[in-house]
């Protein structure tokens, strides 16, 4: 890396225009640098990426490492691993899943270990928000990271790649952001231009040279020591003094950069600022709005400019003291709040910097705006020129920190209940479903009516929701309701059931909901029932109460989620997990999970010319809680309806008297599967009748076939149920028949393990 | 800074190769800037799943790569899914011009409405220049395309294009673009075409031929008419619908305290051409379609049969709520569910209300701006 960096940087090279958003320019860059590891999450907005990145690898284009983590917590901790190990490592995430891994943020700067992390900005739950605001990124201020902007799709790319150089200056050597906002930057198409040659990025950033290595076994080191007083506060200072060297290091490797690209970057982008009397300053794509209105305001007379930090860590403290020394009147726009704090934390920031210097005698202003992704007009900005004028001419600032674009509402006027009244308690309780225990107290014995007489019986969820056309997470979850007397408490965890069901302020619900994210959903459900018994026990509560607590996750939530899942089996608490399974993170888009069989087609386990579909066989999350030992596990499809009900009735049962019980319901996808959307029963019975997916229920422990295809004369080969969905068409193809072959293989193995549990009570 | 980069940027022009990665530039035709921001918008108004993100972004593609203007293109995101409403939207203006704005587009000189459905939800041409043109997928005539887009003065084209799609064995989104490139003027049907031919080729290479034919057929077969406005009347400004609650009558916390208030929603618009029709002379009342139908949509009645309890009984189709995924018809024994072409009254005139007491769905207006629907 030294010999790259004193190499004088090559003429402007050769590039290509082409039309691209911001999440595309990231992934091409990160292509172009060739990273060994990408270790990642799925998480809107930032998915598209490792997406991209996935189907440049199918059809051969790079060859980082694409590795799907098991969380955003994972996938940090893959990062750092993979950057102990001296090599290029690149990870890109947003909002909750930033937060989720927050805590390894500080590990890698301290350990000095170099990588990239795009962030796509976006709102941090709760309550759940998909869009653009800047409140993640304010997390990542007190990290030890550098933190690059980029405004737009072409500064994604060119930050992206003085990303790389700037990280692992050896004066520097310290992870980077690069952070852009969710959709408006993310997920908008503009004009760019790229270069043609991936090497001109390879000889700009140079081959890595290590600090430290893990992975030289003749010099061996002890990465990440037991460190106390008085040791870690030099620790602490050597990575001050990092970022001071970073400081002076931004503007050297913006010019280099710009001697190739011929774009000019600055750690802060001044837009008007040599005469300015009035300014606003913004982060990111709201910024380059405000330009236009300064535009505008410059035809009218007014001298408006516009500052903008293109580098947030270290902090251009010198640049905005500059810039600002004539300014009569700032208004700092925030995407994010410091709740409490009186102003968000770019305000603090850039009031520290002026105090320094004592001629500076600027106004300023501060408004949180845009939040949860609300749109930056033109207007908005005219607003904020406006409060700087008027400031300005003043003399005074009325109302140094308030929020732009709140709606009051009117407390008189409350909207009218437009929804469905709470469910009485006889509504709940048919009577017709009873639960005997077996004479030698085993097992349970159901007395049901069959499911389609209980079809008047009072639904857990009203219509209205907007799930896609022909979604099978609904009549999974209302088959299992149907099984379930009385009132019931719900836990949703993250997932298209929840997302589709609770658009505010509309609720699909008519029992009690709550969400929480997905990696802690069975956490906070257990929290509740543990809540729900000790009021009991104090008598808080009616005595003789009775709710049946059920959590509903996805697939996806039970990858995430398998700690918390496990901590709560483990733990025993008295609640029903339901999951329903469709093969993937369909919420963001169908990226792969780890129940998405072999093979199978998704957007993060493309198919081409260097790989056919998912790498690594689907999991057997069934007896993964059962051998947690609880006392109730079962599998089910809609197809099978007075199956699912009996199994429903026995799972309560055993919430109520011995704890809990888990569910796996597989559902058919017909958006992300590929299939028509009426044929979603059709295709989740034929995943039985291969035995891909058997019907089956593990009873304190013992193993129970409850629909045997082989038996009944109806086992067809896995291959028919693939020939029903697009996202497995192509295993039918011979140039794939070894992924096929070993995904049948799997698929019986399992079954024929199933059919000895079931003839064996100690299996 | 930012002048520095301007004054930058022919010489940088001098020293790329002057080759754009998928297409030469055509010689650019102008554009009509006649809104107040300078800008030449386009809204593509549709429901997630018919290809409108895909072919706003070929539009754009074709007139930034094919022919050297300048452009954006971006969508409207939600937690939205197949069958919810969509926007597109694509900017243009003149080369030497920078885009610098993300915010939606607000006024558009052209609408293209990818589904019928929506003009009965959805103020889709809400903030539409009174200079500007609707474009609609349907087979009425322009006339009759006008009183249901409620549009006052402007052009309105007519297109058939779920006809066109279904004859060529392609998508709808390819015949509206064929339309939009018809009725904006400026872009060069040879540039889009050679979008469609890149963008498909490499994924779907059997798809192409049948693409361009859907897009040359758009592209001649949609029929305008231009209406003047009446005397003294205005066109519709957008509008910023506010929210439900504010901060000072929401809840705290966010909760919400209306139990099954999505009851409220009309989902007609997530149908796509079908529907599931209910003969209550073929149904033996066994329930199987309720217990596949995603929706809840199916409406039952109980009646007392003597010492052995309830039975049940189908009265019908709450129209409302039903997605025409047609699983209901897939799992009925007896041919008492059938998929039919939906046409038009038909939901009405055969609804049966689960909810008797609800409201007409409200017509969700000024939807230009925001995350969803803000109507309650």
């Amino acid at each position: 890396m030294v010999q790259a960096q004193e190499k004088k940087p090559r003429q402007a090279a050769a590039q290509v225009s082409d039309f691209k958003s911001g999440n595309e320019m990231a992934a091409l860059s990160a292509k172009q640098i060739n990273f060994h590891v990408m270790g990642y999450y799925p998480i809107t907005p930032s998915t598209e990426i490792a997406e991209l990145l996935d189907q440049m690898k199918a059809d051969g284009e790079h060859q980082i490492a694409m590795i799907p983590a098991d969380g955003e917590h994972g996938a940090a901790g893959l990062c750092y691993g993979a950057s102990t190990g001296g090599g290029r490592v690149f990870n890109a995430t947003s909002s909750q899943g930033l937060l989720y891994s927050l805590e390894q943020l500080p590990v890698q700067s301290a350990t000095r270990f170099p990588m990239v992390l795009d962030l796509v900005t976006r709102s941090v739950n709760g309550p759940l928000n998909i869009r653009g605001d800047h409140s993640d990124l304010y997390f990542t201020l007190n990290t030890g990271w550098i933190i690059l902007l980029a405004r737009e799709p072409q500064a994604v790319y060119d930050m992206n790649i003085i990303a790389v150089r700037l990280g692992e200056r050896p004066e520097v050597r310290l992870p980077v952001i690069v952070a852009y906002d969710g959709f408006f930057t993310s997920h908008q198409s503009r004009r760019v231009n790229y270069f043609e040659d991936d090497q001109t990025v390879q000889e700009f950033i140079g081959p890595m040279t290590e600090a430290l290595t893990a992975l030289d076994p003749r010099h061996p080191v002890t990465i990440g020591p037991y460190m106390n007083d008085p040791d870690l506060i030099n620790n602490k200072y050597q990575l001050k003094l990092a970022m001071e060297a970073a400081q002076l290091a931004v503007p050297k490797v913006f010019a280099e950069y710009a001697a190739i690209s011929g774009r000019h970057y600055a750690p802060v982008d001044l837009y008007c600022m040599e005469d300015a009397d009035v300014a606003v300053l913004l982060l990111n794509s709201a910024a380059e709005t405000a330009k236009d209105v300064a535009d505008r305001l410059r035809e009218q007379g007014v001298r408006a400019g516009v500052v903008s930090p293109n580098v947030i860590r270290p902090f251009p403290a010198q640049e905005l003291r500059d810039a600002l020394r004539n300014v009569r009147a700032l208004v700092i726009g925030e995407r994010a709040d410091a709740y409490g704090a009186h102003g968000g934390n770019i305000t603090h920031e850039v009031k520290s910097a002026l105090k320094e210097d004592p001629e500076n005698q600027t106004l300023c202003l501060t408004r949180i705006y845009g939040l949860g992704g609300k749109d930056f007009y033109d207007e908005d900005a005219e607003h904020f020129f406006g409060l700087a004028l008027a400031a300005a001419d003043s003399g005074r600032v009325d109302e140094p920190f308030d929020y732009h674009g709140v709606t009051p509402g009117d407390p008189t006027m409350a909207p009218a209940k437009l929804g469905l009244p709470p469910l009485r308690k006889e509504e709940t309780v048919t009577g017709l479903i009873k639960v005997h225990v077996d004479e030698d107290g085993d097992g349970l014995r159901v007395e049901a009516p069959p499911a389609w007489q209980l079809v008047t019986r009072a639904k857990r969820f009203a219509p209205g929701h907007g799930a896609c056309p022909g979604c099978g997470i609904f009549p999974a979850l209302d088959q299992f309701f149907k099984g379930i007397e009385g009132d019931v408490v719900v836990l949703y965890q993250t997932g298209c059931a929840m997302v589709v069901t609770t658009g505010y302020p509309y609720s699909s619900h008519r029992v009690t909901y709550i969400h929480n994210l997905f990696q802690n959903g069975a956490s906070t459900l257990g929290g509740l029932v543990e809540m729900f018994h000790e009021r009991l026990r104090r008598g808080e509560l009616p005595s003789g109460e009775e709710i049946t607590f059920v959590m509903v996750t996805g697939d996806g939530g039970m990858d995430i989620g398998m700690g918390a899942a496990i901590g709560a089996a483990l733990r025993n608490h008295h609640m029903i997990i339901v999951e329903y399974d469709n093969q993937g993170y369909m919420n963001t888009g169908s990226q792969l999970s780890y129940s998405t069989p072999l093979g199978h087609l998704t957007s993060t386990s493309h198919v081409g010319a260097a790989q056919t579909g998912k790498a690594f066989h689907h999991k057997d999350t069934p007896q993964i809680m059962a051998a947690t030992n609880i006392p109730y596990v079962f599998t089910a499809v809609e197809g099978f309806p007075d199956d699912l009900l009996i199994k429903a009735a026995k799972s309560q049962w055993y919430a109520r008297h011995l704890g809990m019980a888990y569910c796996k319901v597989l559902i058919s996808c017909p958006l992300n599967w590929r299939s028509e959307d009426k044929t979603g029963t059709d295709v989740v019975q034929a995943a039985v009748d291969c035995s891909f997916f058997p019907l089956y229920e593990i009873e304190r422990g013992i193993t129970r076939i409850t629909y045997d295809p082989d038996e009944l004369g109806r086992r067809i080969p896995a291959r028919s149920w693939l020939e029903m969905m697009g996202k497995t068409k192509h295993l039918i193809k011979p140039e794939n028949k070894a992924e096929l072959d070993a995904f049948e293989a799997e698929v019986n193995r399992r079954w024929e393990r199933l059919k000895a549990m079931h003839e064996s009570p100690l299996l | 800074m930012r002048l520095a980069r301007l004054q930058q940027k022919p010489e940088r022009a001098a020293t790329s190769t002057g080759r754009t990665a998928r297409q030469k530039p055509a010689p650019a035709l102008a554009i009509p800037e006649n809104s107040a921001d300078g800008f030449f918008g386009i809204r593509f108004e549709s429901i997630g799943g018919l290809g409108a993100h895909l072919a706003g972004h070929m539009l754009a593609q074709a007139g930034v790569l094919g022919q050297g203007l300048n452009g954006a293109h971006f969508s409207s995101y939600g937690s939205e899914k197949k069958g919810s409403p969509l926007k597109s939207f694509v900017r243009f203006c003149a080369a030497d011009r920078e885009i610098r704005t993300s915010s939606p587009i607000e006024n558009p000189q052209v609408v293209a409405v990818f589904h019928e459905a929506l003009t009965k939800s959805h103020d889709v041409t809400a903030g539409l220049s009174a200079t500007g043109a609707a474009i609609m997928n349907t087979r009425s005539t322009p006339d009759e395309a006008r009183q249901r887009l409620g549009l006052n003065a402007g052009t309105v084209a007519v297109v058939d294009a779920l006809g066109i799609a279904v004859e060529e064995g392609s998508r709808v989104n390819t015949a509206m673009l064929g339309a939009v490139t018809q009725i904006c003027g400026f872009i060069d049907p040879e540039a889009v075409r050679e979008t469609i031919r890149q963008t498909l080729s490499h994924r779907y290479p059997n798809l192409v031929e049948a693409n361009l034919r859907t897009f040359d057929r758009g592209y001649q077969e949609v029929r305008r008419k231009t209406y003047r406005a009446a005397a003294g009347t205005e066109p519709a400004a957008a509008e910023h619908v506010p929210p439900a609650f504010g901060y000072l009558d929401a809840p705290i916390g966010g909760a919400v305290l209306d139990p099954g208030n999505t009851i409220v929603k009309d989902l007609t618009a997530s149908r796509q051409g079908f529907i599931p029709v209910f003969d209550s002379e073929a149904c033996v009342h066994c329930g199987v379609c309720d217990l596949v139908c995603p929706d809840l949509c199916l409406v039952w009645e109980e009646e007392q049969q003597g010492d052995e309890g309830p039975a049940v009984r189908l009265r019908g189709i709450d129209y409302r709520y039903c997605k025409g995924c047609l699983k209901c018809s897939e799992a009925c024994p007896t041919e008492a569910m059938v998929s039919m072409r939906e046409e038009e009254g038909y939901a009405d005139d055969h609804r049966v209300a689960l909810y008797a007491w609800l409201e007409p769905p409200r017509f969700e207006s000024g939807v230009t701006r925001g995350t969803s629907d803000g109507s309650r």
